[in-house]
C-alpha cells in the first residue's frame, strides 16, 4: 500500500520528450485512470513507476519517499503489460510463481499463494498450460495474477483489456474493480478508451503529449473541462467546436451572436455538447432554425447532422426511433448553462457563460 | 476468502527502507557495470595487442631485430588515456564536454608519444612497395628461395580475383536469392531444401577433386579457376543471405508494379533490387572480404609466381625473411590487411544486417 | 492451348534460364560434380601422376587396418573440436554476446567488432600474429610478458603445446561468429519480457537463465551442430601456423588427407580420406536443416504470373 506522487517527471529519448514535467499524486489505495491518445506518455509514466525507465528530471515518490534510483526489482510493483509479457517458456502456474522465487519464501507456501490468486482471477483450470494455448483473455489473467501474487505496494496495468472482445471486456472490468477493491491496492490504469477510464476509476487524469491536462472525477472532465483538448477527447459523439469572437458582451460565431452574461473579448471556441442541444427546448439560448443533413439511429438514440447559423452541429435525441427526418428545419437551441466557452490562444477554459 | 487472506497478509507486511534499496541498487548497477567491462577489456586485450604488435613491427623494426621497449612503451601512453577518457566519458553527460576532454587527450598522448618513440618510427620496411628484389638484398642471392615478383602484381591479381569474384556471385545470388524468394515453379521447395543442405556443406572436403577437375579443363594455375571456384562454394550461403532479403521487401509494391505495367523482370530491376541494395552492400562488402583473404584455395590451385595473389605473397615473405628481418614481413602484413580493414570499419553498419534467416526461435 | 497460356509457359522457361541457370551452373560444376569425383577416385589409385591405373579397394583397406598415422590424427581431431568448441564457439561466444547485450549499446557493439576483427583479416596475416606470439625466443609478444612481468624462463608454445595454440588460434576465431548468432537471438527477445522479469524481482543473472537462455535453444543448437562441421574440416589455420607438427601432433583429419594428396601426392587415398569427411558433412548438414524453420522458408510466392 503506498501513497504514490510525482513531482514534474521528465523523460526525453534523445532530446525526444516523451513525458514533459508530470505532476501527480495518488492517495493509498485509489483507482486511478491514465487516459489519453496513442504517443502521450502514458506507457514511460508506468515504466518510470515501475522502475524501468529512469527519469531523466523530477522524482517519483513512495509514501514520501524518493525511489528514483530504487531497481525495479526492489519496488515491489505489480505490473500488467499491454501485451501481457507472460513467460512463453512457463506454464501458467510457474509464469504465476516467478516474482515469488525472488522472496524468501518456501517453495510449498509460494504454490499455495499462486493457487489462491489464480482462484480469485479465475485461472485455476488453466495452471499447466502455456501461454501459448491460451486466449488472449485469459492470458490477462494470467498477467494480472502474476501481477498481485507478490502483494505488490502498487498496481500497473497498461491497457489491459486493449486486446480483448467487447464482451470480454466488460467483465474484466468489473472482475479487476471487484479485484482491486477487495485488495485495495493502489492502482493506476492506462487506456485510451474513456468509457473504461470513468466506469472503473475513482479518479481520472487525462495526458496529452507529455502533460497533465486535466484530473477529477469522470463528472468533472465532461463538464468542466479545463482545456479544449480535453473537452474534445472526452465526450462521445465529439463535442461540438465552434471559432467565434467576443466583443460588446456579444459572441458571432459565423452568423449567430449569442449575448454573454460576463465580459470577454478576443477570439473564443464555443463547445455545445451534442446531447445538451435540443429542439424546442423551454429558455434555450441561440435558439437558431437548423435544416437536417444526415439522420444516423444509433440504437436508444439518433445523431443527427444539421447546417446551423454556427455551421455544421451534430446532436443526439433519446429514443430509438428518428422524430426529423432530413432536410427538415428544426429550431435547434440549448441550455445556456451548458455552452462551454474557451480562449482560443491559451485552449483553456473561461469561467464565462452565455446569457439566457 | 482468498483476497482476505490477501489483505491479512499484507498487514504484515514492513515498510521497505527506500533509501537503503537506492543505495543497493547504485551498488549494485556500478559493480555490474564495472565488473563487465573489466571483462570485456580483459578478454579483448589478447586481441588487441597483436594487431597493435604488428603495427608497431611494421613502423620501428630494423634488420635483424624487433623493439620491443616501443610496444610497451606506446601501451603505457595509450591505456592510461583511454582509461581517463571512459572515466570522463561515464562522469560527463554533456556531450561538448566528453568530445572536449577527448581532444586534450588525444593531443596530450599524441605529443607524448611523439616525444617518446617519435624518432624510432620510419617507413624502410615499406621499402618492397618500389623495389621488387628487397629479399634478394636481406638474403643473399645464394640461399634465397623463389624470384619475387612485385609485390603491385600479387596486389592487382587480388584485386582482380575479389573483384571479378564479387561481381559473380553479387549478380548470380541477387538473381537466385530472389527466383526461390518470390516465383513459384514446380520443384521449389526440393531446390531450397537442397541448397540448406549445400549452404552447411564443408566445400572444404572436395578440394581435391576440385584440384583435379580444374586440372583437367586447363583452368589450374589460372585466376580466373580460382575465381569461379570460389564464387561457387560460397554461393548457397549467399543465395540464402540474398533470399533473406527479397523475403523482406512488402509485396505490395511489386504487385503495384505490375498493376503499372511492368513484367516481373522489369518489376525486379526497377523496384524491388533498389530496395534490397542495403543487402546487396553487405553482400559485395563480405564477398570482397573473403576473396581477398583467401588462402587455401590459392596455394593450392595457384602454383606459379606470376599468379601469385597477396596472401600467397605474404606468405612466403614471411617463408623466406621471417627469421631474419621482421619489419618488413610486418610491412607487407599491414600492406594487406589495409583494404580488407578500411572496407570492415566503414561497412559495418551494413554488414550486420546479414543474417542466416530461418532459425527456429 | 490458348495463346496466352503458351506464352505464360515460355516466359516461365525464360525466367527459369534467366534467374536460376548460372546458379545451377555453377552449383553442379563446383559441388556436385566434385562429390562424383570425390566418390570416383576414392576407388582408384591416383598418385602423383594424376593418372588413373586401376580401380581398386585399397584405400579403404589401407585406411581401416594399415594406417597407424590415421588413429593419431583422429585422436587429434577429437580434442581439438571438442576443446575448441566446448570452450569458444559456443560457451565463450554464449558469454560475449551475454556480456556485450549487457552494456551501453555502443560499447557492446565495439567490443563485438573487436571479436570480429581476426574472422575479418586475412587468414595468413592472422596466423603471422600467432606465430608473432608465440614466436619460442624473447622476441615473442607471450615472452615478453612471461619473461618481464612474471620472471619465468621463455616458453616454446608451438613446440610443447602445438594442440594449445591451435585450439586458441581456432577459437579467437570461432567465437565471433556464435557472438553474433546470439547477440541477435537476444535482440529478438521481446524486451517486453526483461522488463517483466525484472519487475517481478529477478536479478541479471535469474534474467539469463529464466529469460535468455530459454529463448537461445534453438541458436545454442544450430551452433553447435554448425561449428562442430565447420571445425571438423577447416586446416587453414591449422596448416599456417604449425603446419599440422611439430612430426603429425597437430594434423587434423581434414589436414591429413590435404597433406595425403598434396604433399605425398596420393591423390586417391586423400578423396578416400575425404569421402567420410563428405558423408559426415552431408549427415551434419541434414541434422542442421531439421533445426531451420521449413515453414518460414518455404512460404508460398503470392504473385502467381511470372
Ligand atoms: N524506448 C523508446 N525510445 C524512444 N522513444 C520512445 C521509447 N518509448 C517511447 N518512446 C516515445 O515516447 C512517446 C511516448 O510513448 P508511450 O509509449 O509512453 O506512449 P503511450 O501513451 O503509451 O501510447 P500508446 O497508447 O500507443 O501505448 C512516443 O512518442 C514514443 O515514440
Ligand atoms: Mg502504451
Amino acid at each position: 500500500m503506498a501513497r504514490i506522487e510525482l513531482k514534474n517527471l521528465r523523460k526525453e529519448w534523445g532530446g525526444a520528450i516523451a513525458v514533459a514535467g508530470i505532476d501527480l499524486a495518488i492517495e493509498d489505495g485509489a483507482f486511478v485512470a491514465v487516459l489519453g491518445p496513442s504517443g502521450c506518455g502514458k506507457s514511460t509514466t508506468l515504466m518510470m513507476l515501475a522502475g524501468i525507465y529512469r527519469p531523466t528530471s523530477g522524482d517519483i515518490t513512495f509514501d514520501g519517499a524518493r525511489v528514483n534510483d530504487v531497481e525495479a526489482r526492489g519496488r515491489n510493483v505489480g505490473i500488467v503489460f499491454q501485451s501481457y509479457a507472460l513467460y512463453p517458456n512457463m506454464t501458467v502456474l510457474e509464469n504465476v510463481m516467478f516474482p515469488l522465487r525472488f522472496k524468501t519464501i518456501e517453495r510449498t507456501e509460494a504454490e499455495r499463494r499462486s493457487r489462491e490468486v489464480a482462484t480469485l482471477v479465475r485461472i485455476d483450470g488453466l495452471l499447466d498450460r502455456r501461454p501459448g494455448q491460451l486466449s488472449g483473455g485469459q492470458q490477462q489473467r494470467v498477467a494480472l495474477a502474476r501481477a498481485l501474487v507478490k502483494r505488490p505496494h502498487l498496481l500497473l496495468l497498461d491497457e489491459p483489456l486493449s486486446n480483448l472482445d467487447a464482451g470480454l471486456r466488460l467483465t474484466m472490468r468489473t472482475e479487476i474493480r471487484r479485484i482491486q477493491r477487495e485488495l485495495g491496492v493502489t492502482t493506476i490504469l492506462v487506456t485510451h478508451d474513456q468509457v473504461e477510464a470513468t466506469t472503473m476509476a475513482d479518479r481520472v487524469v487525462v495526458m496529452n503529449s507529455g502533460r497533465v491536462e486535466q484530473q477529477g472525477t469522470a463528472e468533472d472532465l465532461y463538464e468542466r473541462p479545463a482545456t479544449l483538448f480535453v473537452a474534445s477527447f472526452v465526450g462521445s459523439p465529439p463535442i461540438n467546436l465552434f471559432d467565434g469572437h467576443a466583443a460588446g458582451g456579444m459572441l458571432s460565431v459565423n452568423e449567430a451572436r449569442l449575448p454573454l452574461a460576463d465580459p470577454v473579448q478576443g477570439a473564443v471556441v464555443l463547445g455545445l455538447r451534442p446531447e445538451s442541444l435540443r429542439v424546442n427546448g423551454s429558455g434555450d439560448s441561440g435558439r437558431t432554425i437548423s435544416r437536417i443533413s444526415a439522420v444516423e439511429p444509433m440504437g436508444r438514440e439518433v445523431l443527427y447532422t444539421a447546417d446551423s447559423a454556427f455551421g455544421v452541429i451534430r446532436f443526439l435525441e433519446a429514443g430509438a426511433e428518428p422524430r426529423h427526418r432530413e432536410s427538415d428545419d428544426v429550431p435547434l437551441g440549448f441550455p445556456p448553462a451548458s455552452a462551454l466557452l474557451f480562449d482560443k490562444d491559451s485552449g483553456r477554459r473561461l469561467d464565462a457563460r452565455v446569457a439566457a | 476468502m482468498a483476497a482476505d487472506n490477501l489483505v491479512a497478509a499484507r498487514g504484515a507486511q514492513a515498510r521497505p527502507d527506500w533509501p537503503a534499496l537506492a543505495r543497493r541498487a547504485w551498488r549494485r548497477r556500478f559493480t555490474g557495470q564495472s565488473m563487465l567491462l573489466a571483462f570485456l577489456v580483459v578478454v579483448s586485450a589478447p586481441i588487441v595487442l597483436p594487431y597493435f604488435w604488428m603495427v608497431v613491427i611494421a613502423f620501428t623494426a630494423r634488420t635483424g631485430g624487433v623493439a620491443s621497449d616501443v610496444l610497451w612503451t606506446a601501451c603505457a601512453v595509450i591505456a592510461p588515456a583511454v582509461l581517463i577518457y571512459s572515466i570522463v566519458h561515464m562522469s560527463v553527460p554533456a556531450p561538448r564536454l566528453r568530445l572536449a576532454a577527448g581532444l586534450v587527450l588525444l593531443a596530450i598522448a599524441g605529443a607524448l608519444l611523439a616525444a617518446l618513440i617519435g624518432e624510432r618510427l620510419h617507413l624502410d620496411n615499406f621499402r618492397f612497395l618500389t623495389r621488387a628484389n628487397f629479399v634478394e638484398e636481406i638474403r643473399s642471392k645464394a640461399t634465397s628461395g623463389a624470384q619475387f615478383p612485385s609485390v603491385w602484381n600479387a596486389f592487382f591479381n587480388s584485386l582482380l580475383l575479389a573483384v571479378s569474384q564479387t561481381v559473380i556471385i553479387l549478380t548470380v545470388s541477387s538473381l537466385a536469392g530472389y527466383y526461390i524468394s518470390r516465383f513459384a515453379f514446380r520443384g521449389r521447395s526440393v531446390f531450397l531444401q537442397g541448397m540448406l543442405v549445400l549452404h552447411a556443406f564443408p566445400a572444404m572436403t572436395l578440394i581435391i577433386p576440385i584440384f583435379l577437375m580444374l586440372h583437367w579443363i586447363g583452368l589450374l594455375d589460372t585466376i580466373v579457376g580460382v575465381m569461379l571456384v570460389l564464387a561457387a562454394i560460397e554461393l548457397p550461403f549467399y543465395v540464402f543471405v540474398m533470399k533473406g532479403f527479397f523475403d523482406g521487401v512488402p509485396w505490395d509494391i511489386e504487385m503495384s508494379a505490375m498493376t503499372d505495367g511492368a513484367t516481373r523482370r522489369q518489376a525486379f530491376r526497377l523496384v524491388v533490387l533498389p530496395q534490397v541494395r542495403f543487402g546487396l552492400i553487405a553482400v559485395a562488402v563480405f564477398a570482397f572480404i573473403r576473396a581477398w583473404e583467401e588462402y587455401i584455395f590459392v596455394r593450392t590451385f595457384l602454383i606459379e609466381n606470376k599468379n601469385w595473389v597477396m596472401s600467397l605473397y605474404l606468405f612466403w615473405v614471411s617463408d623466406d625473411v621471417m627469421g631474419v628481418d621482421y619489419g618488413i614481413v610486418a610491412a607487407v602484413a599491414v600492406f594487406y590487411v589495409l583494404p580488407s580493414f578500411l572496407l570492415y570499419v566503414f561497412c559495418q553498419k551494413y554488414l550486420t544486417q546479414m543474417t542466416i534467416g530461418g532459425i527456429k526461435g | 492451348m490458348p495463346v496466352f497460356a503458351r506464352a505464360q509457359l515460355r516466359r516461365q522457361r525464360i525466367n527459369f534460364a534467366l534467374f536460376l541457370g548460372p546458379a545451377l551452373v555453377l552449383l553442379f560444376l563446383f559441388f556436385v560434380a566434385p562429390i562424383v569425383i570425390d566418390l570416383f577416385l576414392a576407388f582408384t589409385d591416383m598418385g602423383r601422376t594424376l593418372a588413373v591405373g586401376k580401380f581398386t579397394l585399397e584405400n579403404f583397406e589401407r585406411m581401416f587396418t594399415r594406417d597407424t598415422r590415421l588413429l593419431g590424427a583422429l585422436g587429434v581431431t577429437f580434442i581439438f573440436v571438442l576443446a575448441t568448441l566446448g570452450i569458444f564457439n559456443v560457451t565463450f561466444a554464449l558469454l560475449l554476446a551475454l556480456v556485450t547485450t549487457a552494456v551501453p549499446p555502443r560499447l557492446g557493439a565495439f567490443f563485438r567488432a573487436v571479436w570480429l576483427l581476426p574472422r575479418m583479416s586475412p587468414s595468413v596475416v592472422y596466423a603471422l600474429l600467432w606465430l608473432w606470439v608465440a614466436d619460442p625466443n624473447e622476441r615473442g609478444l607471450l615472452n615478453q610478458i612471461v619473461m618481464h612481468v612474471f620472471d619465468m624462463p621463455p616458453i616454446d608454445l608451438r613446440n610443447n603445446h602445438p594442440l594449445l595454440v591451435i585450439i586458441l588460434a581456432n577459437g579467437f576465431i570461432g567465437a565471433s561468429l556464435g557472438m553474433l548468432i546470439f547477440t541477435s537471438a537476444i535482440r529478438s527477445i521481446p524486451e517486453h519480457l526483461f522488463h517483466a522479469a525484472r519487475v517481478d524481482g529477478a536479478g541479471s543473472l535469474a534474467i539469463v537463465r529464466y529469460i535468455t537462455l530459454p529463448a537461445l535453444r534453438w541458436p545454442i543448437s544450430y551452433m553447435t551442430i554448425h561449428q562442430t562441421l565447420s571445425l571438423l574440416v577447416s586446416f587453414e589455420y591449422i596448416l599456417l601456423i604449425t603446419g599440422g607438427g611439430p612430426f603429425y601432433d597437430t594434423t587434423v583429419f581434414s589436414l591429413y588427407a590435404y597433406r595425403r594428396a598434396f604433399e605425398s601426392g596420393e591423390y586417391a587415398y586423400g578423396a578416400a580420406l575425404s569421402l567420410i569427411l563428405v558423408v559426415i558433412g552431408v549427415l551434419a548438414a541434414l541434422a542442421l536443416w531439421r533445426l531451420m524453420d521449413m515453414k518460414q522458408l518455404l512460404q508460398q510466392p503470392r504473385i502467381e504470373v511470372h
